[in-house]
């Protein structure tokens, strides 16, 4: 085997370990902090799902408004935490809009 | 003598021929108490070349609220749904989410589940999920987890609710690191729905037995859309194909067969 098989032989093995989960690549710092930045304010607009019925119409939209604020910074995530993500504030933003509808209606 | 042979006759022909009938008419076996609720997830499996995953609803229910694992953990309400991967797990979603190794239930540590990074003689782990077509020994036995639950008619023959009620079983509903911190709910009103069909008992639906296992957003809106009480029209014939209450009663809680749970209050 030539040098430069080897050394090739070394990345394919680097790569694919990296991407089978055998070790986590470290997070640049940047990416880091886009992540927890989201998570702080997902954290805080899905909080209340449960009181979605006591919120007031004003407090509703407001939650709506940042649910959809927040997602364009699911880019900021990777891959596998994006779908999980994605889906939940998909399920704390229609709650929200789904009470708001129906007090129209009433 | 003539009846001894047309009994050997019988038994060699008819109940294989019987067995066949009843294969061909395509009539489907209802499932048993410990099968009710199983869902077999095959979708990654396969094309990692290891065995499918055969997932106990049973187990899970007891432990975990409903919306624990299908709202904050994300799992799809549709088998085959999710598409977890092994890599998601090691990252500590979906299933990884509780069988990390470090995580607690009762006192026991959970545990991990499979990567393909892990040594061969940890893998014997994998089989404790990836079961289908194996045969496992579960470490935990349907018969002997629900001895002395409260008895249910149909499904896994234990009604569950009860079993909340009485303090029989204690579902999380949180998980550090996963879950948002919310307040308890205020539960919602019952409230009754009238039956399209004349004489039937009108149905009472409770929010209070609904919320303790599914929250808001479980439900509302992606399984009942309809904002106004009455705008909607739900079918026998569409729950029983698996929409809006049969999302749920067909498959994991109490199934459709069981009429008077819902059908509760008596006709005027």
């Amino acid at each position: 085997m030539s040098r430069l098989q080897g050394v090739l032989l070394a990345v394919v093995f680097v790569l694919s370990a990296g991407s089978s989960g055998l070790f986590a690549w470290p997070r640049p710092a940047l990416a880091q902090a886009r992540a927890d930045s989201f998570r702080k304010e997902f954290d805080e607009v899905c909080a209340k799902t449960a009181d979605a019925m006591t919120l007031s119409t004003g407090e509703l939209r407001t939650l709506v408004e940042r649910s959809d604020r927040l997602v364009p910074l699911l880019q900021g995530l990777s891959e596998p935490e994006r779908k999980v993500y994605a889906k939940r504030l998909l399920g704390c933003r229609n709650v929200y809009a789904f009470v708001l509808e129906s007090r129209h209606e009433h | 003598m003539r009846g001894i042979l047309v009994l050997v006759l019988l038994v060699a022909f008819g109940l294989p021929g019987a067995a066949r009938s009843q294969q061909a008419s395509g009539k489907k076996r209802r499932p048993l108490p410990p099968e009710y609720g199983r869902v077999v997830l095959s979708k990654q499996s396969e094309k990692g070349s290891v065995a499918p995953v055969s997932f106990d609803h049973w187990l899970h229910r007891a432990k975990y609220t409903c919306r624990l694992c299908h709202v904050d953990i994300g799992f799809a309400m549709a088998e085959n749904g999710t598409g977890v991967k092994a890599a998601d797990n090691a990252s500590g979603l979906y299933c990884g989410s509780c069988h990390n190794g470090r995580r607690m239930d009762g006192g026991r540590k959970i545990f991990e589940s499979c990567s393909s990074g892990r040594p061969t003689e940890q893998k014997t782990t994998c089989v404790r999920c990836h079961s289908v077509g194996k045969n496992v020994v579960p470490e935990v036995e349907f018969a002997a987890f629900t001895r002395g639950f409260p008895r249910g008619r149909f499904g896994n023959g234990v009604d569950w609710e009860a079993a909340e009620t009485l303090g029989l079983i204690k579902p999380v509903d949180f998980l550090e690191g996963i879950s948002v911190p919310r307040k308890s709910m205020a539960a919602q009103k019952d409230f009754a729905l009238s039956p399209a069909q004349k004489g039937m008992p009108e149905i009472i639906f409770s929010h209070e037995k609904h919320t303790v296992w599914n929250g808001c957003e479980l439900c509302h809106p992606e399984i009942f859309g309809a904002v106004k009480k009455g705008k909607e029209k739900y079918t026998m014939g569409e729950i029983f194909d698996g929409k809006y209450c049969g999302v749920c009663h067909v498959s994991v809680a109490f199934p459709m067969q069981d009429c008077q749970r819902c059908h509760t209050k008596p006709v005027q």
